[in-house]
């Protein structure tokens, strides 16, 4: 139906144009058409689907179901995993932005000093994030392998054996040790673009600073950090984005146990539409979750249309 | 103005992540001063902590499991061996899933980047009805979660009988991948000047021509970068593959490994094997190309 109404204004496009300031008409929806159809096909239209699903109680098997209106919203309060999928959801996002773009600018503002081997230091630390995630879960279950991983070999080798425990077996630290790869992963985004932005500062201003006897902590808040404020606003925004998307590393860490310890919300929908078949209180748990970060990230994205449509 | 001389004043345009890299290679402008050892040292350290779960991934990999066993997993290898690789390979059915990934990689990456820079020469240079609303609906995709299509892309595909086919996947990657790179392209496009569009005009070029022979070849520096991060999001995703393909002969490599992690448990050495296996291919392309990645990543941000 989206395609419909883009059909329609295709042919009553020629007709209004007169000032042929650039191509226009039926052409420019020639060239955008093909994507468009793919993006309401396989994205907007299964979006909207699921939210029809939300509202009825099919199993995801059946032929058919119910509508039962808001049931399975009404019903996500009054469950303990929906609750304790919120409050990890919610320190996922804290802990996964706050640590990657703190130790990030920390590590461009070193690296943007006397520094040798910029280059290959530079790629270290972006390194993490081309992996797979599946891979790094991989990579750190291995380590946090309570037996024979790194991490508790280590705690021995250093004489602190008595700390050695099974980091992702355990209610007390599976959440954190599921995180802490995430800010290793998470680390090089935020890196290179505070190291591209700092880089761009006027180094003048600094000087002037200098001279008037600023000192380098008055230098850092008053011409660094307002200097950085829009790598600070794409940092921040895509990190949202990002970390409401949270999936592959729990399931594949912790598969959202032990128990339901880890479980998040995109987690949580998973088991209820593939292993519970409840496919209608799944979609609404995905629900509920989209429009958040959906309202989270309206003012990101309009602020890319705006800039773009000058 | 001749054609010429606005071809001399694109250059530039065209040049700019280049130009952008070599200023992050060598920070610009200012004299830096060589030398700084000790906070050289500082962030090497820090380097070397950060980078040591893979170094230590490789080492193990290439240690026969007994000795693994036998004297911990922070020891030096007393020998080494590539029968870890030869276990591995066999297991974790990497032959097989290593085809799929790379089947599409191929169908995909080249399609998507090909509609998506379509879509952004229409939005960007052509004069689109609603143009703003449908940036904004298609930018709006960036944040939207996969999981909440899982279930109707499920339907719809069964629907056409591409559940647990390969190619079934390329209609839900093209959709997850054309609003990032319609975001980066149309950005880059706008930068090209109107005049050389309006001069190929009068020499009678259409939209097609000017597309293909004009923005395509000026754009190169940002298709590289869309077309690199694109692969790797491709190559790296998880949830569909994990929902649409059961049958072990289209697993991808992101699948594959989540099962081989699964039977390896014991074989610590095997393991690691295996991990490095299905992640060496994006580690070369990474490391010789990074500097696309860099450029294109950091681009954008700049511009905030």
């Amino acid at each position: 139906m989206g395609t419909a109404t883009l059909e329609a204004s295709a042919v009553d496009a020629p007709g209004a144009p007169r000032r042929r300031k650039k191509y226009g008409g039926v052409n420019a929806w020639v060239f955008a058409l093909p994507a468009l159809a793919v993006y309401v096909v396989f994205l907007v239209y299964p979006a909207i689907t699921s939210l029809w699903f939300s509202f009825t109680d099919w199993d995801g098997l059946s032929p058919t179901y119910n509508v039962v209106g808001l049931q399975n919203y009404l019903a996500m309060p009054k469950d303990p995993v929906v609750i304790q999928a919120v409050i990890n959801n919610i320190i996922w996002t804290i802990v996964t932005i706050f640590f990657p773009v703190v130790i990030g600018l920390a590590l461009a503002m070193l690296l943007n000093g006397k520094v040798r081997g910029k280059p290959v230091l530079r790629l270290i630390f972006y390194t993490p994030c081309v992996l797979p995630l599946v891979a790094i879960a991989s990579i750190w279950g291995w380590l946090y392998n309570p037996q024979y991983g790194a991490i508790n070999e280590f705690l021995r080798a250093i004489g602190l054996g008595s700390l050695a425990q099974p980091w992702l077996g355990q209610d007390s630290t599976a959440l954190a040790a599921v995180m802490v790869p995430a800010v290793w992963l998470r680390v090089g985004f935020p890196m290179l673009l505070y190291l591209a932005a700092l880089q761009g500062i006027n180094t003048d201003m600094y000087e002037a600073a200098t001279v008037d006897g600023a000192t380098k902590s008055q230098q850092f808040w008053h011409i660094t950090m307002p200097s950085l404020r829009p790598a600070h606003y794409i940092v921040i925004a895509l990190s949202l984005i990002d970390s409401f998307k949270v999936f592959d590393l729990i399931y594949a860490m912790t598969y959202g146990g032990p128990g339901t310890a880890t479980q998040v919300m995109g987690t949580w929908m998973y088991f209820n539409v593939f292993q519970y078949y409840q496919a209608g209180y799944g979609t609404a748990i995905a629900v509920v979750i989209t429009v958040v970060a959906i309202a989270v990230s309206i003012p990101y994205v309009r602020s890319q249309t705006k800039e773009h449509a000058v | 103005m001749s054609t010429f001389a606005e071809g001399a004043e694109l250059a530039p345009v065209a040049a700019l992540p280049d130009a952008h890299i070599a200023e992050a290679e060598q920070p610009s402008g200012k004299p830096k001063r060589k030398g700084g050892t000790g906070m050289t040292i500082v962030i090497a350290l820090v380097a070397l902590l950060w980078i040591s779960p893979l170094v230590l991934l490789l080492i193990t990999a290439f240690r026969p499991l007994s000795d693994f066993v036998a004297n911990g997993p922070l020891s030096a290898p007393q020998e080494w061996t590539l029968q870890n690789f030869k276990d591995a390979w066999g297991v974790g059915n990497f032959a097989t899933t290593y085809r799929n990934s790379a089947f599409l990689l191929i169908l995909k990456v080249p399609l998507g980047v090909l509609i998506s820079a379509m879509l952004a020469f229409a939005l960007a240079k052509l004069r689109l009805r609603f143009g703003a609303v449908i940036m904004f609906a298609v930018f709006l995709g960036l944040t939207i979660p996969i999981y909440i299509t899982i279930v109707p892309v499920f339907v719809l595909l069964r629907s056409f009988g591409l559940v647990d086919s390969v190619p079934g996947l390329v209609g839900p990657y093209l959709a997850f991948g054309i609003p990032f790179e319609v975001l980066v392209l149309q950005s880059f496009f706008r930068q090209l000047p109107d005049e050389i569009i309006e001069a190929a005009k009068i020499d009678g070029a259409g939209p097609w021509r000017i597309f293909f022979t004009l923005v395509i070849p000026l754009s190169t520096p940002a298709l590289v970068t869309v077309i690199i991060l694109d692969a790797v999001a491709t190559w790296n995703e998880f949830l569909f593959a994990l929902i649409l393909l059961s049958s072990d002969a289209n697993k991808t490599i992101p699948v594959g490994l989540l099962n081989f992690q699964g039977q390896f448990a014991n074989n610590n050495t095997g393991l690691a094997a295996g991990i490095l296996i299905a992640v060496v291919p994006i580690l070369i392309a990474y490391i010789f190309l990074q500097r696309w990645i860099v450029g294109g990543l950091t681009a954008g941000a700049t511009k905030g």
